[in-house]
């Protein structure tokens, strides 16, 4: 535990010190004002409902930035060789980068909240589905990132790693459209793996314990990889 | 564990790299206060071997022991017991060298109260005291290495691995290196690799020839020996 909070420090320093997490936050930021302004000049309605589609693309495109040193990084520098000789287990090290980078999300997100205060001010907007929304965002982007750390993890390459997580990303986002194609017995593993449609339901205030079970289950599974991946070596 | 005085244990490592054999049926054992280097051209295992001891990577078959904690079965207390520094000098940009120092110290878990006292302790023994607020990418390549093998004494290991600590040195530095290893072999079991053969006799108290993988033969060697080269040509 004590080498999980020393790492988790490190990782921290490590991003608040570089200038990638603070570009991220400025291209999502600005797209996503565009966005909220114009949705919210168009339809006149006091809902973020377009907004947390929005946030949806543009995490699965920024995350993979975000996430590509992760690993790859230290490998490359030979810094992977100093933690892993230390008495601390893989697992920390990849809860460690985890626990960090979804911070940055969930400060970007929480950057985000901006807008939701704007509709307060212009409007009276239901903070039920706004609450569920931003929820669903903090679930998506933490699988986002799990599944990022494991690309990173395979490769020294950042290039690499962050074009398998958007491979990986846009795989599961369109999982449902290629259902219909595959052999019956593989149809409704595709439909269950589909992004969009356990990102869907949740972000439109309807609860269900079976799309918050999808997020969880993937996201740990991605990170017992990456620690796999780290461990085996 | 078990009650093996030795330092370092290694029977019949193997370790494969898919079709490429990288260290057969290696054996050796480093008693406690040697200073061992492991001598050999580059590709002939040096690394490799350094890197299975410091657990950075698993055997294909034998067994590996570090002050008698088997580095597979009980991989954290032999990791405890290393101080490791490998030859690119690895740091991380973002840090001080004394923010540095105080990481590796944490996460080889010195105790909290601790860390800054370990901290100044290494930073002296390795004259990096005037260093300890440059950040690390300023540094010079002998700096580079000093932070490097500071990090690795930090929690005063039982032994300290060095994978080739002159490579990349200038002339004076590599005088200064050979000064300051043979300072830690009064404190500390050093395992270390190199391929310059005039660096060998002058710092270890023993040589391992490394060729292909396998060990070709080893002798005690000291500072007057002249004909190192002559024994290690005729292992080739």
């Amino acid at each position: 535990m004590n080498a999980f909070l020393v790492l988790t420090r490190k990782e921290f320093s490590a991003a608040l010190l570089s200038p990638i997490a603070y570009t991220i936050a400025a291209v999502f930021l600005l797209v996503l004002g565009y966005t909220f302004s114009l949705t919210l000049f168009a339809t006149k309605v006091a809902n973020l409902n377009y907004i947390f589609h929005q946030m949806y693309v543009l995490s699965i495109l920024l995350v993979p930035v975000l996430t590509m040193r992760a690993v790859a990084e230290e490998r490359r520098n030979d810094t992977l060789e100093l933690l892993l000789s230390a008495p601390v287990a893989e697992v920390w090290m990849v809860l460690s980068k985890f626990a960090a980078t979804w911070a940055v999300m969930l400060a970007i997100y929480a950057l985000s909240g901006v807008y939701a205060l704007v509709l307060a001010w212009v409007g009276e907007p239901d903070w039920g589905p706004i609450l569920i929304g931003y929820a669903a965002m903090a679930l998506l982007s933490a699988l986002l990132v799990s599944v990022g750390l494991l690309a990173s993890s395979l490769t020294e390459n950042q290039v690499i790693a962050a074009a398998l997580s958007l491979g990986a990303f846009l795989m599961l986002w369109f999982a449902d459209s290629v259902a219909p194609m595959l052999p019956a017995v593989l149809e409704p593993v595709a439909l269950n793996l589909s992004l969009l449609a356990h990102f869907k339901p949740l972000v439109s205030g309807s609860v269900f314990l079976s799309d918050a079970m999808y997020f969880i289950s993937l996201t740990l599974c991605a990170l017992w990889l990456a620690s796999r991946q780290l461990a085996d070596r | 564990m078990n009650n093996s005085p030795s330092a370092v244990s290694a029977r019949g490592v193997v370790k494969r790299y898919g079709p490429v054999l990288a260290l057969d049926d290696f054996s050796l054992d480093i008693q406690r206060g040697e200073v061992v280097c492991l001598l050999g051209p580059n590709g002939s295992g040096k690394t490799t071997f350094i890197r299975l001891l410091a657990g950075f990577m698993s055997p294909s078959a034998g067994t590996l022991q570090v002050a008698g904690f088997d580095v597979q079965r009980e991989p954290m207390q032999a990791r405890q017991c290393i101080g490791y520094a490998p030859e690119s000098a690895p740091m991380y940009r973002h840090m001080r060298v004394g923010e540095f120092l105080a990481f590796m110290a944490r996460l080889r878990q010195v105790p909290a109260r601790q860390v800054q006292e370990a901290v100044a302790r290494v930073a002296e023994q390795l004259a990096l005291t005037h260093k300890l607020d440059a950040p690390m990418p300023t540094l010079s390549r002998g700096y580079r290495q000093r932070v490097c093998i500071a990090q690795a004494l930090v929690h005063e290991p039982k032994l300290l691995i060095l994978d080739e600590p002159s490579n990349g040195l200038d002339p004076r530095q590599i005088i200064e290196m050979r000064q300051l290893i043979r300072s830690l072999a009064r404190h500390y079991t050093v395992l270390m690799s190199s391929h310059i053969l005039s660096e060998v006799a002058r710092t270890a108290d023993r040589v391992v020839a490394l060729l292909g993988g396998q060990i070709r033969g080893q002798r005690d060697v000291n500072p007057s020996d002249t004909d190192l080269e002559d024994w290690f040509l005729s292992l080739a």
